[in-house]
């Protein structure tokens, strides 16, 4: 195929996904592979590349939640075709993540986008769900190494479950990395928490989370 | 709490703010719902299911902490996915502060068709919620009728992932969920008007959901601002002239469209979040009383000093604005803040508050 032909494919993926259009995205993908284009190529420079755009969206108040949510419901339906297309073991992810909202706040729609921006961005996500209780966190990193830990609370009242989740997530691995993040939530807090960044939305959580990572690496 | 400087009492003080002269000086209130029960020593949950034991902490909390009676309430007197069928827990454990959904009444199309105006005399915790207002008009207190917003209700209801794409793809499914809202609310403001009379009441509404942190200015005035007319329209026509409004959370963006509608009665109580800066929220609405904005996590989190000094400062704001202002939390008073923090609300009007005789 030549270069034009698969830069104008790449380029319909991503607008499919800035667009929010979830019945084209995996159309889209399924006529990218039958014209030869590499599973991983599609995820990152199609489906990866419109959510950045759409991330650009969002910081630019373009976009707000309900958008993000289609697009990112565009993004899944193309990974749906595309993922087990991928060779095993051919890419590297950029870094292994657990996250997940703190015992007592069943509030997810932060974390659910964090999770977007985190896939996005070719993480291997452990992703936990809402309510969940503070050693689960810590049973997880035991059993998967994570570099990063995100902790995510909508509540005053449950993010006071942060502190005693961190001190565990240390006690298990000093060098892990744990993000904070939520509305009550700021950089002051995270720092008093222990925590090791915050980010105020999904966007530059994986900002976040990709300069720690480099600079501890 | 009578402050030694004092020169009216809480009611001559609210009084006056509503008839636009200044008081003696800043009112202080706080939304304190689990708050209260945790100060007296019993849990967050009996602030939502024991209305007695609720207003008696309350009253207590009031007194300790010199707070006016502005806003009072325990909870939502009428609530989305409980009042509709869905299913919601107490609150329970170390780091819950609030009710719990835990299942919505609405998932599909199909469950909308299904819904029904719930009964106003029998539905989630409304009868728990009149016999707490009863005992607000047994003291002499305003009656408080706290709902959320037609929006933030409607997206109870559905859940708000669901009902957010729903804005964007079915926007005539939100319709009927909101117009079954505002019309749930009414019933039930109309057992409490027959209860208690329309004098007695004050309305109170929160709108997390309309917050920009969630949804553009656009989804706004598309959804929610038409239902924020409607209810005023219906408000007036009960004859009910209190009203209290929690613009919760980050709204900058919909300022103008609110204050351009400004659809409610002024003097309104206008509480805004540290989100919002109060010089802002005067310009925008100089003929309502401004209410607010201390950060909770500030108060949760910091020194009593880091609180007195926001104190300070959204009072040198707040004190001057041309509709009045009362100092509070920008939200629900966390329920675990640490006494200290709390009582430095009070020292700061204390020390910053006062008006010239």
């Amino acid at each position: 195929m030549d270069a034009d032909r698969r830069a104008a494919f790449l380029k319909q993926l991503h607008d499919a996904v800035v667009d929010m259009d979830e019945e084209k995205t995996p159309r889209l993908c399924r006529e990218a592979l039958e014209a030869g284009i590499d599973a991983y190529t599609a995820i990152m420079q199609g489906l990866a590349a419109g959510m950045d755009t759409v991330g650009r969206l969002y910081e630019q108040k373009e976009y707000f939640v309900p958008e993000l949510l289609l697009c990112s419901d565009a993004m899944y339906a193309g990974l749906e075709v595309l993922r087990p297309q991928v060779k095993v073991g051919e890419h590297e992810a950029a870094g292994k993540i657990i996250m997940g909202v703190v015992e007592g706040d069943i509030h997810d729609i932060g974390k659910t986008l964090v999770k977007t921006m985190f896939e996005a961005a070719g993480w291997e996500i452990f992703d936990l769900g809402k309510d969940v209780k503070l050693e689960r966190f810590a049973q997880t990193l035991r059993e998967t190494g994570a570099d990063v830990v995100a902790l995510s609370a909508l509540m005053t009242t449950s993010m006071m479950a942060m502190p005693k989740a961190i001190a565990m997530l240390k006690a298990v691995d000093p060098k892990v990395i744990v993000l904070v993040g939520g509305a009550p939530l700021n950089a002051e807090i995270a720092r008093q928490y222990g925590a090791d960044g915050y980010a105020p939305d999904a966007i530059a959580a994986v900002e976040t989370a990709g300069r720690l990572f480099t600079k501890a690496a | 709490m009578h402050l030694p400087q004092d020169r009216m009492t809480s009611q001559e003080r609210m009084a006056a703010l509503f008839a636009g002269r200044r008081p003696d000086r800043v009112p202080l209130g706080a939304m304190s719902t689990g708050f209260n029960t945790r100060n007296a020593g019993h849990t967050v949950a009996e602030a939502y299911e024991d209305p007695e034991k609720s207003f008696a902490d309350m009253q207590w909390t009031t007194e300790q902490y010199g707070w006016d009676p502005i806003p009072q309430y325990a909870g939502h007197t009428v609530l989305g996915a409980w009042d509709f069928g869905g299913q919601v827990r107490m609150p329970r454990g170390e780091y819950e502060g609030a009710l719990v959904v835990t299942d919505y009444p609405v998932k599909t199309e199909a469950d909308i068709e299904r819904l029904r105006l719930p009964d106003p005399r029998t539905a989630g915790r409304i009868p728990l919620a009149l016999r707490f207002a009863r005992l607000q008009a047994e003291q002499g207190l305003p009656v408080y009728f706290f709902s959320r917003s037609p929006f933030t209700m409607a997206a109870n209801i559905a859940g708000i992932d669901r009902f957010l794409r729903w804005t964007m793809k079915r926007p005539e499914l939100c319709e009927q969920l909101l117009a079954l809202s505002i019309d749930h609310i009414f019933n039930v403001l109309g057992l409490w008007v027959d209860t208690f009379g329309a004098e007695r009441v004050f309305a109170w509404m929160s709108s997390p959901t309309e917050s920009n942190q969630l949804v553009s200015p656009r989804i706004v005035k598309k959804f929610a601002l038409p239902y924020h007319l409607a209810y005023h329209r219906r408000l007036a026509d009960l004859g009910v002239r209190r009203f209290g409004f929690h613009i919760c959370g980050e709204q900058n963006l919909n300022l103008p469209l609110l204050a351009e509608a400004c659809p409610w009665s002024h003097p309104s109580v206008l509480s805004f979040g540290h989100e919002v800066d109060l010089e802002t929220a005067a310009a925008h609405f100089p003929k309502d009383i401004l209410f607010g904005n201390i950060e909770p996590a500030v108060i949760q989190t910091g020194t009593p000093e880091a609180v007195y000094a926001l104190c300070r400062a959204a009072i040198e704001k707040g004190k001057n604005a041309p509709g009045g202002f009362i100092l509070g939390p920008g939200c629900g008073l966390p329920v675990g803040a640490p006494p200290v923090n709390v009582y430095a609300m009070t020292r700061a009007v204390h020390d910053f508050g006062w008006y010239a005789a």
